[in-house]
């Protein structure tokens, strides 16, 4: 029985937003939920956010090399030769400077630099790094297994990530971990077929998307709710008729229930399968998610307005009625695209980093306000990263680039990976074109593998839910992938799933 | 000779609207292909031979579900008098005969004219009085509802759709850009596909969305004399990377069945690789406004710049303008356009001066074109846009031999493309679905909209529509050159969850669906239909008179008297055959006739129904069917 048949069918039967309400009230009752948005002593709640940057963020010139030592760290002397025109600034001090970051190493790759600083439109994000609350990774890129050597790129003595440089491959790449096939799961639909039976409730998808479809959230047995960014019970599902046609309760409820049969009916071809299922599926989902939201409390962290903090706002109202909902495993999906800045990139970087800074700390703040900062973990993907060098005005397609972590349970303040040195020449074995485009030294496996011990998987699932893992690591106690992530109140998960590894 | 078997079919449902009696000629995979009883025995020869279809009323409709954007129940019956064949000569000889920029220029003048008279002492021209770019909207949709060349408005929004450029760029708020682009697709729809890249190249439309206008040779020279800081420039890649992955050839070797190629272990075989795209890249330099005086130059960029073709500049003499004040000696004068050869998909184009650049261009769309590629990426994209999502490899393998020769040995004629492709046994046969369960198309949003428009025959009295279509815009997300990204507003190998990815099967459109936009479709549905809303007419400039005229409702009166619970049936029957092609099967006809029954109806003395009741009968019929999976999905 699907829940909104569960709902239909409790108590008397009689249908009624009344019906409705109470039935969804003793839900509650039956859950165990008391009140409500701040987080319980204990409670076993933990949400990650994907905010994708989709075009491929500039992001060397996000997290800059600040050293200006002539034969010691000179990072920013080598930025600046390197970006020419498209450097953001000619003097070290103009950018923000991250306290101590303790850029180590990563897998024989030395970090190039030893004193970094953030776009000069990012103090927030600097804030949260100096903080602890936010981490970098650097040189993270789509991989199939390491590579190593510019040789074994250029002679493919390593497997290469399907369609490189090309936004729609990697893109998808980036959200299914799979670079090697077309038609991967996503890593947050695969993490919710694991984990999806921890939720009481599942009238409402685990993964809600503020972005419709994407790749992330789907799983073999999960796919995205899609909600807009104004989240108002008012806004949910199918507008009421006119009042002034009289028996508008009566014609809705006959509307709906005809929309039910139509869309219930079964159905030979594939497309009209396909369409009716999304249509069920969200039929079910608006009544529930209509009624929880009439529950959303006053939430006083001030968000900027703009379109990130408008969805990352949303994300919070979601949460803060997550026990309403009878969830304990949430997955969100963002995405602030435009980055493809082929042209007018310095100004560009100043019209959108400052937003992305702005949102990201009332987001984090909001967290804190709910009570949930250490049970939330905010992360940043995009397509690639862009040529360092220049095309007169922005640049072009790469691979490895930089990105962020977020979040309370963050081993924040630190640079992870491995900085690459700002040199094209033979020296680099991180460079492959005579552009700047750099060979990934992390994989996105490898941040996806941290994630997801912190967020509950089991050491023996992550082979379903990252097939390539085993190319880059393997799990043993308190040797975790990268290190980002503090799992003093996250023990790892000892429940496994008998989903089995994929294989692709 | 073969033997005919003749079927007389019984329209039960459609007797009192349109009496005639018609037989079906029933042969196999022709089933349903009908012909009327005036017709002469060598039509009924032809249909079977399949070289002439006389349709009947579904297979007229379903036809023009796919050479239109979505018919009306007159132009369903003349069809199936006129027949296809003649129906598609007929469009194909008609010219683009409505110009979108004219149309923006005119309104745009309308509006001087009128601020003029309001305030003869304001100083207003074309220039200085803003446009927004829903004028674009307002004339696209005008086009749409007065012109005849159907087929060729179908087939430009296909092309649209492929050759995208999009306002969410640097002309965001230019109607003549978009208009611009558009009358150059309207142009090249039935024209030679080497035309149509060329003039998307040239277009400052696609230029400054890909970001190649200005672009510029490689350039590590000295700053200057003073600075030797050498400079580090490399041409833009991006135009090279997307007119061969989007435009032309795709990321993979294709057989000419579109399936893709395979290496001795399997493999697919990429059609380039990043030294391809360096090099491409190098060809496009050298590209600016048609006025501008130097390569670099973006001063006096207006409205009408985005509607000149592009003007080639070998060499970047932009310090001749910006250092005028400056002993010549110290003008940095470098090459604009690449010089050298530049080699890509294993072809290499020969060095020239860089003053013969543009012949560079066409050596490079000369290779692109005659890439093997092209005819089965183009055949599947078209397929995919007027069809079916998964045409079979036979399909397309057959519309890409008439891309690559057209039967008298012209590569890429798109006329001989798409009338290919409407006439294919795959797309004619109503009952292909039998053996392809993934047959059909979900209706994009934009096309539910225009199915709708039509298939409920708005009109009004002056023939002027004025729809800015941007309420209709947030709610579906959709409208013409309004795309996210050079990636549409889906991708053609989107494969959405479920049965359509286990069976390996693709479902582009359904890229767009999800709870909230369904929800959104439906409330749009809501607006349009019972809230009888649905064109969004704007003044033009501040205290323009009201024309009420240009925003017309829905008029479904004359249904009325298919309100009476003896006669729904009757009334649903003809909208699913207008909106649905009467494709929505019987358990769902019910769910919706008892709907319809379940709503109050009263009648006069005379046995009239009242109108008010009856109007909402009728629209909450038409809300259901455009609900129903059996009118989502195009089959």
């Amino acid at each position: 029985m699907n829940r909104r048949n569960f709902i239909k069918n409790v108590g008397c039967g009689a249908m009624g937003s009344t019906t409705l309400l109470s039935s969804l009230t003793s839900l509650g009752a039956l859950n165990g939920l008391t009140n409500f948005n701040k987080n319980a002593p204990g409670e076993d709640y933990k949400a990650i956010v994907c905010i994708l940057f989709s075009g491929g963020i500039d992001s060397f010139n996000m997290l800059m090399p600040t050293g200006t030592t002539v034969n010691g760290d000179n990072g920013f002397s080598e930025y600046l030769a390197l970006r020419t025109d498209l450097a953001v600034a000619q003097t070290p001090s103009s950018f923000l400077a991250l306290n101590n970051p303790q850029c180590s190493s990563f897998r024989g790759q030395n970090c190039a630099y030893s004193a970094f600083g953030v776009h000069p439109q990012m103090s927030g994000i600097r804030d949260l790094f100096n903080d602890g609350k936010l981490a970098f990774m650097s040189n993270i890129g789509t991989l199939i297994e390491p590579i190593l050597t510019p040789n074994e790129y250029q002679n493919s003595l390593k497997k290469i990530p399907l369609g490189i440089y090309s936004h729609s491959d990697q893109i998808m790449q980036w959200q299914t971990s799979v670079p090697q096939s077309r038609d991967a799961l996503g890593v947050g639909g695969r993490m919710a077929d694991i984990l999806n039976a921890n939720n009481a409730n599942n009238g409402i998808s685990m993964n809600i998307s503020l972005a419709g479809k994407n790749v992330f959230q789907r799983g073999q047995s999960v796919s995205e709710y899609s909600i807009s960014d104004n989240v108002d019970p008012n806004n949910v599902g199918l507008q009421s008729f006119p009042s002034w046609w009289g028996n508008q309760g009566l014609l809705q409820e006959m509307r709906t229930n005809a929309i039910d049969s139509l869309v219930g009916q079964t159905y030979s071809n594939l497309l009209q399968k396909t369409y009716s299922a999304t249509a069920k599926e969200s039929m079910a989902s608006f009544e529930i998610f209509k009624e929880a939201l009439k529950r959303v409390p006053t939430i006083s962290t001030t968000f900027p307005n703009t379109s990130l903090a408008g969805d990352l706002a949303a994300i919070t109202k979601v949460m803060s009625v997550r026990q309403q909902l009878g969830t304990k495993r949430q997955i969100f999906f963002v995405n602030y695209g435009g980055w493809d800045m082929h042209d007018g990139l310095l100004g560009g970087l100043n019209g959108k980093l400052p937003v992305v800074s702005q949102a990201m700390k009332a987001f984090y703040d909001s967290t804190v306000e709910l009570g949930i900062s250490e049970n939330v973990t905010t992360f940043t993907i995009s397509d690639f990263a862009r040529t360092l060098t220049s095309n007169g005005n922005g640049s072009d397609h790469a691979w490895g680039g930089n990105n962020m972590i977020m979040g309370g349970a963050v081993n924040g303040g630190r640079i992870f990976g491995a900085y690459p040195k700002m040199d094209l020449s033979s020296a680099n074995n991180r460079n492959i074109s005579y552009r700047g485009n750099f060979i990934p030294t992390v994989s996105t496996d490898e941040m996806y593998a941290e994630i997801a011990l912190w967020y509950g998987v089991s050491p023996s699932d992550l082979c379903y839910v990252l097939p390539n893992l085993g190319n880059f690591y393997s799990y043993a106690a308190n040797n975790y992938p990268i290190g980002f992530m503090n799992f003093n109140q996250s023990p790892i998960s000892t429940t496994n799933h008998p989903l089995g590894c994929l294989n692709y | 000779m073969k033997t005919l078997i003749i079927f007389t079919l019984v329209l039960c449902c459609f007797q009192s609207t349109f009496s005639q009696n018609t037989q079906t000629f029933g042969k196999g995979n022709i089933k349903g292909v009908t012909v009327n009883a005036s017709s002469n025995a060598s039509k009924g020869i032809k249909t079977l031979m399949s070289t002439g279809y006389i349709p009947n009323p579904k297979a007229s409709s379903r036809f023009l579900s796919q050479a239109t954007l979505g018919p009306k129940l007159s132009e369903i019956l003349s069809l199936q008098n006129q027949g296809i064949e003649p129906w598609l000569d007929e469009q194909f000889a008609m010219n683009p005969n409505f110009n979108l920029q004219n149309y923006v220029q005119n309104m745009h003048q309308s509006m001087v004219d009128s601020l003029k008279l309001q305030n003869p002492a304001g100083n207003y021209t074309l220039n200085n009085v803003f446009i927004d770019d829903w004028a674009f909207d307002v004339a696209w949709f005008q086009a749409n509802m007065v012109s005849m060349d159907k087929l060729r408005w179908r087939v430009s929004l296909a092309l649209s759709q492929i050759f995208v450029t999009s306002r969410i760029s640097a002309f965001d708020n230019n109607p003549y850009a978009l208009a611009s682009y558009y009358d150059m697709l309207n142009k090249n729809a039935f024209g030679n596909y080497r035309s149509l890249i060329d003039s998307v190249t040239y277009h400052p439309a696609m230029a400054v969305y890909l970001t190649y206008l200005n672009n510029h040779a490689t350039d590590t020279l000295a700053i200057s004399t003073t600075n030797q800081t050498k400079k580090k420039v490399f041409p833009d890649e991006n135009y090279a990377r997307e007119i061969m992955q989007l435009f032309s050839i795709g990321l993979f070797e294709l057989n000419n069945n579109g399936t893709e190629k395979k290496d001795i272990s399997g493999k697919s075989i990429p059609t380039y690789d990043n030294d391809d795209i360096g090099n491409l890249a190098k060809v496009f330099t050298g590209l600016s406004w048609s006025h501008s005086r130097y390569l670099g130059d973006n001063n006096n960029v207006n409205d009408w710049s985005y509607t000149k073709r592009l003007k080639f500049f070998p060499v970047d003499s932009s310090e001749k303008y910006t250092r005028w004040w400056a002993n010549p000696n110290t003008w940095r004068i470098v090459n604009g356009h690449e010089p050298g050869p530049k080699t890509f998909l294993n072809q290499t184009i020969v060095a020239r001066p860089v003053a013969d650049g543009q012949l560079d261009i066409r050596d490079a769309l000369d290779i692109i074109f005659n890439h093997p590629n092209v005819g089965p990426f183009m055949a599947k994209r078209l397929i995919q846009h007027l069809v079916s999502s998964n045409p079979s490899s036979e399909f397309i393998d057959r519309i890409a031999s008439v891309f690559n020769n057209n039967g008298i040995g012209v590569r890429g004629d798109l006329k001989a493309v798409v009338r290919a492709i409407l006439l294919d046994p795959e797309a004619r046969d109503c009952c292909a679905e039998k053996e392809n369960t993934a047959y059909g198309h979900l209706r994009e949003p934009f096309l539910r909209y225009m199915n709708l428009i039509n298939g409920m025959g708005l009109t009004n009295q002056s023939g002027i529509y004025r729809n800015v279509m941007v309420d209709l815009y947030d709610r579906i997300e959709q409208k013409p050159l309004y795309s996210p990204s050079v990636f549409n507003f889906y991708q053609p190998g989107y494969v959405p969850g479920g049965p359509l990815q286990a069976a390996g099967k693709v479902g582009p459109e359904f890229q767009m669906l999800n709870s909230l936009s369904f929800s959104n479709y439906m409330n749009a549905l809501h607006k349009w239909i019972i809230s009888n809303d649905p064109i969004e007419y704007w003044s033009i400039f501040n205290n323009e008179f009201y024309k009420s005229d240009q925003e017309p409702k829905f008029n479904i009166t004359a249904d009325y008297v298919l309100a009476k619970d003896n006669r729904i049936k009757e009334f649903l029957d003809k909208y699913n055959l207008i909106l649905a092609q009467g494709r929505i099967k019987a358990e769902n006809m019910s769910i919706i006739q008892n709907v319809l029954l379940s709503m109050p109806i009263t009648f006069d003395i005379n046995g009239v129904p009242d109108p008010t009741l009856a109007d909402r009968r009728l629209r909450m019929g038409i809300f259901l069917i455009m609900i129903a999976p059996d009118y989502l999905i195009n089959k």
